[in-house]
C-alpha cells in the first residue's frame, strides 16, 4: 500500500488531498499541524509527507527538519500557497525533496508522488 | 545708492582741488607782496609777469604736496572713517545680515565692494570644506568663466601669508617686497591668479574663512592706513555672515540627502507593506482557489469515465485557468516587493528585456500591439539585481502599452557607448505622448493621468535606475508619441563592490 500523509492547517485541503488520493488507491492520513504530524509519523511511517510551509505552531520547515532527521527515508514536498524565495531555498536546503505552489496542479502532484513513492519502496524492497 | 555716491565723490574731489588752488594761489600772492616790500626798488619786479611766473612755479612745486596733505586732513580729521564708501559699506553689512543664500551674499559683498570703490576687479575667495582648497565664490569685474577655474590649494603661498598674517590687510607689492625672489615669484602668481593688489582676510575669531581680494582701475588709487583700518572693521562681520551661509548651504546639501533617503525609505516601506499584504492575501485566497481548480481537475480528469459534454469540459478548462491567473496576481505583488533584496548579478540586459517582454507578451498580443526590438552588438553584462532591472524595464513597457493602446507599435532599442561607458536603453512608441506640463512630473511620486493609477510605476524606475547611478528622461510630442531613455553606467566591479564567485549563487548548494 503507498501511503501519504497530508499536512495542512486548512482542513478542507487535508479533505480534498485524501479524497482525491484515496481514489487512486493510496493510503492517505491527514495532520492538521506539525506537531501531529510528527506523532503520526511515530505511529506509522509513511512513505511521502505533502507538507505545507505556511502553518500555526510548528511551521513547515520546522516540521521538515525533524522528519528529515529522524527519517531520512521519508520523502518530503513542500505545498506552498505563496512564500519568499529565502523560504523555499532553506526548505530546500533542508532536505525538501520539491516544492508545489498552489493551487496545486493535480496531474504534476500525483505523477511527483506516484514516482517519490514507487521510489521509496523500491529502496525498502531492495534493502 | 552707488551712482549717488558717485557724484558727492567726484563733488567733494573737486572741492578739495579747489581748496589746494587757493590755498596755492594765495601763497604766491603773498609771497610776491613780500617781494616787492623787500625789493622794491627793484624796477622788473613790478612787472606782471613775475607775479603769474612765481604762482605757476608755487603751484608746480607745492600741488601734489598739498593735495595730499588736504586729502589726508579731509580724510583723518574731517570725515574721520565716514566718507562715503565706508557708510555705503557699513550699510551693506547691515543688508548682509539677512541674507542666508551663499550666492547671493557674495554677490552683493563684490558688487557692492566693486562699485563703491570704483575697483576693477574684485572676487570672494572662500575655502571648500570639502576639498581643501580655496575658491572665487562671487566676482566682480571677472568672466564667469575665468573665476570659475581659480583654485588655491590650502599650502600656496598666498594663503599661508595670510594664515600666519591675521586680519591685516595685505598690500600685494609691499607683501612681495619681503620675500626671496623664488618665493617672490609664487606669491606674485598668487595675486595674479586672484587678479588682487590688495586682499582683506576675512577672519571669524581665530577661524579664517576666506579672503577679498581686488584691484583698483589703472590709475592705481593708493589706499592708505585709515582705509585698511576700515576694511578690517568691514571684514569681521562680513566673515560672520560668510560663515552663517555656508552653515546654511551646507544644511541645505545635507537636508536633501535626508530627503533622497527618506523617499528611499517610503518606498522600501511600500514594498515592505506589498509583501506583507500579497503574502496575507495569497494565503487566504490560495487554499480556496487550491479547492476550487482542484474540483475542477479531478472533473476533467474523470471526463472519459463520465461522457463530459464538451461546452462542460469547456467551462472546467476555464476555471483552472482563471484560478491560477488569480493566484499570480499575488504571486507578482510578491515578487515585485521582494526584489531588491535579492543579490546582483552579471545580468545581460538584452535577455531581461526578452523576458520582460514575455511577462507581458499576452496582454500585448490581445490588443495587437506590435513590439520591436533592435539590441546593438558588444553589449557587457550590467552588475545588478534581476528583479529590479526587470522592473524598470517593465514599468515603461506596461507605460508605453497603455499609451499606445490597441494596435500601437513600441520599439525597444538597447546600445552601448563604450567611450562613455554607457549603456543606453530607449523605449519609443507611437501613443498618446504626454503633455509639457506633464513631463516634469512624469517622476513624481503619485503622479498618474490614469483614472486606475497610483502613480508609482515611473518613480520607482526613477529610483532604481539612480541607485546604479544611471539617468532617466523622458521626451514626446503630444499625439505623436514619446521616447523614455535610460543610461545606465558601467562602473566596473569596483562600483558594487566585489562580484561574487558565481559557483556560490547557485541556488541548492549540495543538492
Amino acid at each position: 500500500m503507498k501511503k501519504l500523509l497530508v499536512v495542512d492547517d486548512e482542513a478542507e485541503i487535508c479533505d480534498f488531498l485524501k479524497t482525491f488520493f484515496e481514489e487512486r488507491d493510496y493510503d492517505v492520513r491527514t495532520a492538521e499541524s506539525g506537531i501531529r504530524a510528527l506523532e503520526m509519523i511515530a505511529e506509522d511511517k509513511p512513505h511521502v509527507v505533502l507538507l505545507d510551509i505556511h502553518m500555526p505552531g510548528m511551521d513547515g520547515l520546522a516540521t521538515l527538519k525533524e522528519i528529515k532527521s529522524a527519517y531520512s527515508d521519508i520523502k518530503v514536498v513542500m505545498v506552498t500557497a505563496i512564500e519568499t524565495q529565502e523560504k523555499i531555498e532553506t526548505a530546500m536546503r533542508h532536505g525538501a525533496d520539491n516544492y508545489i505552489t498552489k493551487p496545486l496542479s493535480l496531474e504534476y502532484l500525483e505523477k511527483d508522488v506516484k514516482e517519490k513513492i514507487d521510489h521509496v519502496i523500491d529502496m525498502q524492497e531492495s534493502r | 545708492m552707488s551712482l549717488y555716491m558717485k557724484k558727492n565723490k567726484k563733488l567733494m574731489r573737486k572741492a578739495l582741488i579747489a581748496a589746494s588752488l587757493f590755498l596755492l594761489g594765495s601763497l604766491a600772492v603773498s609771497l610776491y607782496s613780500l617781494l616787492v616790500k623787500r625789493f622794491g626798488s627793484v624796477e622788473w619786479l613790478h612787472h606782471p609777469l613775475m607775479l603769474v611766473s612765481i604762482m605757476t612755479l608755487i603751484s608746480v612745486l607745492a600741488f601734489k604736496p598739498l593735495d595730499i596733505a588736504f586729502t589726508q586732513l579731509f580724510k583723518n580729521y574731517l570725515f574721520k572713517k565716514k566718507s562715503y564708501g565706508h557708510i555705503a559699506l557699513m550699510n551693506l553689512t547691515e543688508e548682509l545680515a539677512l541674507i542666508l543664500d551663499l550666492q547671493e551674499l557674495g554677490n552683493l559683498i563684490v558688487n557692492t565692494f566693486g562699485e563703491v570703490l570704483h575697483l576693477k576687479t574684485v572676487a570672494l575667495v572662500i575655502g571648500s570644506r570639502v576639498r581643501g582648497d580655496f575658491e572665487i565664490a562671487s566676482a566682480y569685474g571677472w568672466n564667469v568663466s575665468d573665476y570659475r577655474r581659480v583654485r588655491l590649494p590650502e599650502d600656496s603661498p598666498l594663503i599661508q601669508l595670510i594664515r600666519s598674517g591675521g586680519p591685516h590687510v595685505l598690500v600685494r607689492d609691499r607683501a612681495i617686497r619681503t620675500l626671496a625672489w623664488q618665493e617672490a615669484n609664487r606669491l606674485t602668481h598668487d595675486f595674479d591668479s586672484l587678479r588682487a593688489g590688495w586682499v582683506i582676510p576675512l577672519f571669524l575669531k581665530e577661524d579664517f574663512i576666506g579672503a577679498i581680494a581686488f584691484s583698483a582701475q589703472g590709475d592705481q588709487r593708493v589706499f592708505d592706513e585709515v582705509d585698511f583700518h576700515f576694511f578690517r572693521e568691514f571684514a569681521a562681520p562680513v566673515a560672520k555672515y560668510i560663515r552663517n551661509a555656508m552653515t546654511v548651504q551646507e544644511l541645505k546639501i545635507v537636508n536633501s540627502e535626508l530627503q533622497d533617503i527618506q523617499s528611499q525609505l517610503i518606498q522600501s516601506t511600500k514594498l515592505t507593506a506589498i509583501e506583507q499584504l500579497a503574502t496575507g492575501i495569497a494565503h487566504e485566497i490560495h487554499n480556496p482557489l487550491t479547492i476550487i481548480s482542484g474540483k475542477a481537475q479531478v472533473l476533467l480528469m474523470q471526463k472519459k469515465d463520465q461522457n463530459l459534454d464538451q461546452r462542460v469540459e469547456e467551462v472546467l478548462k476555464t476555471i483552472v485557468k482563471q484560478t491560477t491567473r488569480a493566484a499570480d496576481i499575488t504571486r507578482k505583488l510578491l515578487m515585485f516587493s521582494q526584489g531588491s533584496r535579492a543579490p546582483k548579478e552579471p545580468l545581460s540586459l538584452g535577455q531581461t528585456l526578452e523576458d520582460t517582454i514575455a511577462l507581458i507578451a499576452y496582454q500585448t498580443s490581445l490588443e495587437g500591439i506590435e513590439i520591436t526590438k533592435s539590441f546593438g552588438d558588444g553589449i557587457p553584462d550590467f552588475y545588478a539585481n534581476v528583479h529590479e532591472m526587470r522592473e524598470v524595464f517593465l514599468n515603461l513597457i506596461l507605460n508605453s502599452v497603455q499609451s499606445v493602446g490597441s494596435h500601437g507599435k513600441i520599439h525597444i532599442e538597447l546600445n552601448y557607448d563604450s567611450k562613455d561607458e554607457l549603456l543606453s536603453v530607449q523605449i519609443s512608441d507611437t501613443g498618446r505622448g504626454i503633455d509639457k506640463d506633464h513631463i516634469d512630473k512624469l517622476f513624481n511620486p503619485f503622479f498618474t493621468t490614469r483614472n486606475d493609477g497610483v502613480g508609482l510605476g515611473l518613480f520607482v524606475t526613477k529610483q532604481i535606475v539612480h541607485r546604479y547611478g544611471g539617468s532617466i528622461r523622458a521626451e514626446s510630442r503630444p499625439g505623436e508619441g514619446s521616447l523614455f531613455i535610460v543610461q545606465l553606467p558601467i562602473l566596473g566591479v569596483s562600483g558594487y563592490g566585489e562580484v561574487p564567485d558565481r559557483s556560490s549563487l547557485t541556488l541548492f548548494p549540495g543538492v
